[in-house]
């Protein structure tokens, strides 16, 4: 065999089960002298290494009880009965002032037993006084230590068992610790100088990037590899840009406190070329009938989706072709909770281009999802307000075993994109990383990612 | 976005021949999530944009057309009648101009309808009604009143019985005693004359956009309904006004018309639109090759009518489908009606070439240099709160950017630093294994024509034997390693940081941040038992490679 290295605790168990082959954990202590504690992870070790056997028994304990010890400095009261019969017969009164209240156990019991002989107020005993009474062996025996039941005759014991405390039964749970077959031929000896390689190690954490940060990095790398570039935008927004330019009226309840936050007190300056200001509001006076307000474009926001940076970038490129996405923070005015976070990742991209169509928006969504491993995907209308038509995707989450949606689409209304002189049709889609994240780590609780809890940092598995 | 609650019982019945199972994955393609179901009954989203979805008329409307049950538009058969008529007096001009009405009789109304038609009123209220500013609605048993009725004002002492109430309250009662003149009287608040709605006994009907009267009220024994729609565009309450025509009619009420005249208001018409498309936007827009007639059997199903002009399809729009802007919105009913479960995505070749942006590399970059020195990647919200901010790192505020009512107070306030981020992330981990080493690269803002948002990069550790010299390090050879930048560390005092054990990070004599050991009375305060050090440096300016 494979010489092995033991610690010290481990050679003295072995040493003290090749003398002793069966023994419990107190027996071993006194064999090795090591503390419990010591025994305790011993034990423990050998077990792990399948060179000890635990074999947890149940055993009943054995020891005398109020009456038992009585009668084990008195006699049982039976035997206190024939002693003062022993030189012929007495009067009933005077046993019973002998005896006390054991007189009538005893007088019932020798009764039975065909010991003694009454009359109307005398008693006799044929009873050889030599012999032993039943149960008064197994008194002796016990005396006063707790013996295992196994080591007493049953038989006996059962004179005792059957009358009021005379005895008490206890059970006991006992370990017994045995060696292997493969122990017993360690040679404890044969030291080899080489370390226990086989035992346990501390654990060590990695550092390493955010688990979250790991997802984004994967969809950024995805939508490169499909062709699209990175831009990058504010997350502080005028209202113009968030809202305005994408078609949404100063009216709408999107844009009320309750779902946006508005930063307190600050309104931008600057918001949009002249030319710019005036198609949208244009376009909002048509299509809304409200009088539309400047300073209420002016209006700061925390941006409420990354839709305002892409339209950004295209009213001031308007491309003819183009694949672009922006990826970032976005933030939304709720109740924070398991399925919310104020402040999550969004990533939204767009492809420009005179041939795009929806399918192809649907394709792209198709492949994103496949590469990063959903496949079980479809697609439902919905409504957004800057596009037309919009969709949104379902994907089918394995371990909740149902559809959840993830990503928004759709193609700029032409009252978003004429405005702002996008000519091209713009395929538009974006949605939360968190939500993709929570399907990665299997996380049923949004603000994990944002914890910043050790236990689950340093635990997180790398590659999902 | 606006939740109805149905049951698919009561759909399958209006629908026709059709199971539940076809009613349940018709649905989401009529653009509705089911939210949750339970046995017969259902939870709808719907969107905004389509309030004539906040019944199961409305949605049984449109099963119909995507099951091809029944197909095209839903035309209005609206009586002509001179029996109802409104009258408008140049004084509502100022507060509330425009009204509008119709009459719906000979319908049955449960209780289930009652609390259908509330719950659209509500939905319409707050939708295109935009919180009853543009436009309000009011439903009332039409029995229960005397034509012709005349649209007016008065003051604020005029009394009624209002809905809910026993007794009669002024207009000033109304608008500071019950809950809907709380929540809506500000609409009023600049006005002396409140709009009302009178019968021919001068008993009130209706105080828009408040409350009806009490004497109106629709109960079970209502057969015949009258409904008015008050607002201050005149477009907005036709349109209000159309959806409820809509639904009512599909409910089995036989419609009248009301003669609304004076001060530039009009008999409403509730009239079809009609809107050119070409089958060549269609088609490519969504990718298809669909031939004329398929175009057109796509839009009946989606109730709509349609019919070949030429090369165009013309498309007839009932009043109540207000949400079609145009021709696009048409070509979004086409791919309805033909069926989003029937377009094949296809992947079509990228003309551009993909590139991540180079401040993304760049942060990479630096996250791996961090990790090397074997810290941990923590990330923390922007918003976030004064605590955390300035009481537990012990930092004077300079100039706060807040938020407005925020629902959160953990999310109020935009960090200026990310270091006191950290530092909460240590206290929270105090029963996790030391050493503790964490890195953020994060978003900070400024106060500057309005904001301005930087990049900044913050470590911290936390073990027995942390000290200043571990922390310069640890910097000096990120930066080294990174961008191949040397720092110099200039004694300096920061609130955050023990006296004597702090400096300013200085390249080329310009700071850009600041490092050192954190102030023992903050590691006390977050009962942190460990030494903390730590550094933050701004990114943006002298670091970060602009491309």
């Amino acid at each position: 065999m494979l010489s092995q290295v033991f610690h010290d605790i481990e050679k003295k168990i072995i040493t003290s089960l090749k003398d002793n082959p069966k023994q419990t954990p107190e027996i071993l202590q006194n064999s090795t002298g090591l503390s419990p504690d010591q025994i305790r992870r011993g034990i423990e070790w050998l077990k792990l290494k399948e060179l000890a056997n635990v074999d947890e028994s149940k055993s009943s304990i054995i020891s005398l009880g109020k009456n038992g010890k009585e009668s084990l400095e008195k006699g049982l009261p039976e035997r206190r009965l024939l002693d003062l019969l022993e030189n012929g017969p007495k009067k009933l009164n005077h046993l019973q002032k002998e005896l006390g209240p054991i007189f009538g156990p005893a007088m019932g019991l020798c009764k039975k037993n065909n010991w003694i002989e009454t009359t109307s107020d005398q008693v006799s005993s044929i009873f050889a006084s030599n012999d032993e009474l039943p149960g008064e062996k197994t008194l002796k025996q016990i005396g006063n230590e707790q013996l295992p039941k196994s080591l007493i005759d049953a038989d006996d014991l059962s004179a005792l068992l059957k009358r009021p405390d005379f005895v008490v039964e206890e059970i006991v749970k006992t370990k017994q610790i045995t060696l292997t077959d493969s122990a017993k031929s360690i040679n404890l000896d044969a030291s080899s100088g080489g370390i226990d390689v086989e035992a346990k190690v501390p654990e060590v954490f990695v550092a390493r990037t955010h688990p979250l940060k790991d997802t984004i990095d994967e969809i950024r790398e995805i939508f490169v590899t499909l062709g699209f570039s990175e831009i990058y935008g504010n997350m502080t927004q005028s209202s113009f840009w968030n809202f305005d330019a994408l078609f949404t009226p100063q009216d709408h309840p999107a844009r009320e406190l309750q779902d946006t936050f508005y930063l307190d007190g600050i309104s931008a300056k600057k918001i949009a070329t002249a030319d710019q200001i005036k198609k949208v509001s244009e376009s909002h006076k048509k299509n809304w009938r409200y009088q539309w307000d400047i300073n209420e474009a002016r209006k700061m926001v925390l941006r409420t989706h990354t839709t305002c940076v892409t339209i950004k970038h295209l009213a001031e490129t308007k491309p003819d072709e183009a694949r672009v996405f922006s990826l970032g923070r976005v933030f939304r005015n709720e109740k924070v909770s398991y399925k919310h976070l104020v402040e999550f990742n969004q990533i939204e991209g767009v492809v420009v281009g005179k041939d795009a169509n929806l399918r192809n928006l649907m394709g792209i969504q198709r492949e994103f999802y496949k590469r990063i491993g959903i496949t079980k995907i479809k697609f439902w209308p919905t409504f957004f307000p800057y596009t037309e038509p919009s969709l949104q995707t379902m994907v089918y989450n394995e371990r909740l075993g149902k559809w959840v949606e993830l990503f928004g689409m759709g193609i700029f209304r032409p009252e978003v994109t004429k405005p702002l002189g996008i000519t091209k049709p713009v395929l538009a889609w974006g949605g939360g990383i968190e939500r993709i994240a929570m399907l990665k780590y299997s996380l049923d609780d949004v603000r994990e990612f944002y914890n910043n809890n050790l236990s689950w940092l340093r635990s997180a598995t790398k590659c999902q | 976005m606006p939740v109805v609650e149905l049951s698919y019982s009561s759909l399958q019945k209006l629908i026709g021949k059709t199971s539940k199972k076809q009613i349940a994955d018709s649905l989401p393609f009529l653009g509705l999530d089911i939210e949750s179901e339970d046995k017969d009954l259902v939870r709808i989203e719907y969107s905004p944009n389509r309030p004539d979805y906040s019944t199961d008329f409305g949605i049984a409307l449109g099963i119909q057309g995507l099951l091809g049950i029944k197909t095209g538009a839903i035309k209005l058969k609206i009586k002509k009648s001179k029996q109802y008529s409104i009258s408008v007096k140049p004084d509502v001009a100022k507060v509330r101009p425009y009204v509008t009405g119709i009459v719906a009789k000979n319908g049955k109304i449960d209780d289930k309808t009652i609390k259908q038609l509330m719950a659209m009123q509500e939905d319409l209220h707050f939708g295109i009604g935009r919180k009853r500013k543009k436009s309000s609605i009011g439903i009332h048993d039409l029995d229960k009143i005397q034509f012709p009725l005349v649209y007016t004002t008065s003051d604020r002492k005029h009394k009624f019985i209002p809905l809910n109430s026993e007794k009669e309250l002024s207009i000033n009662e109304i608008l500071e005693t019950t809950e809907v003149g709380r929540d809506y009287g500000g609409l009023l608040a600049n006005f002396t004359k409140m709009p009302l709605i009178l019968d021919a006994n001068k008993e009130t009907v209706s105080f828009p956009p408040i409350i009806n009267a009490a004497v109106t009220t629709v109960t079970t024994k209502t057969r015949n309904l009258f409904v008015e729609v008050t607002g201050i565009n005149k477009a907005d309450t036709e349109d209000m006004l159309s959806v409820v025509a809509t639904i009512l009619q599909s409910a089995g009420f036989s419609l009248e018309a009301v003669q609304i005249s004076g001060a530039k208001n009009s008999t409403p018409k509730l009239a079809e639109r009609k809107m050119t498309v070409s089958p060549l936007l269609i088609n490519q827009t969504l990718g298809l090759n669909l031939n004329t007639s398929k175009i057109v059997s796509s839009l009946k199903k989606s109730r709509l009518d349609a019919s070949a002009k030429g090369k165009n399809i013309v498309c007839t729009i009932p009043a109540y489908r207000f949400d079609i802007f145009g021709p696009m919105d048409l070509v979004e009913e086409v791919a309805l009606g033909y069926g989003i479960q029937n377009l094949e995505p296809t992947l079509s070749p990228s003309q551009t070439l993909g590139q991540t942006n180079p401040i993304s590399l760049q942060l990479k970059s630096l996250s791996q240099t961090m990790i090397g020195l074997g810290y941990l990647e923590a990330l923390n919200s922007s918003l976030t709160s004064k605590r955390v901010l300035y009481e537990m790192a012990n930092r004077d505020p300079k100039t706060i950017i807040s938020v407005r009512d925020s629902k959160s107070q953990e999310h109020t306030i935009l960090r200026d630093s990310v270091l006191p981020g950290l530092l909460e992330n240590l206290s929270k981990n105090i029963h996790e294994s030391y050493p503790q080493k964490l890195f953020e690269t994060g978003t900070v803002f400024s106060s500057d024509n309005p904001i301005s948002e930087t990049m900044n990069l913050s470590a911290v550790s936390a073990h027995q034997d942390a000290n200043f010299t571990e922390i310069k390090s640890v910097l000096q050879s990120t930066l080294k390693t990174g961008f191949d930048l040397e720092i110099k560390t200039k004694t300096t005092e920061h609130p955050t940081f023990e006296k004597g054990h702090c400096a300013d990070v200085m390249i080329d004599d310009k700071k850009v941040g600041i490092i050192g050991e954190i102030n023992s009375k903050i590691i006390e305060n977050y009962k942190i038992r460990v030494p903390v050090i730590g550094f933050e440096i701004s990114l943006s300016e002298s670091i970060l490679k602009s491309l």
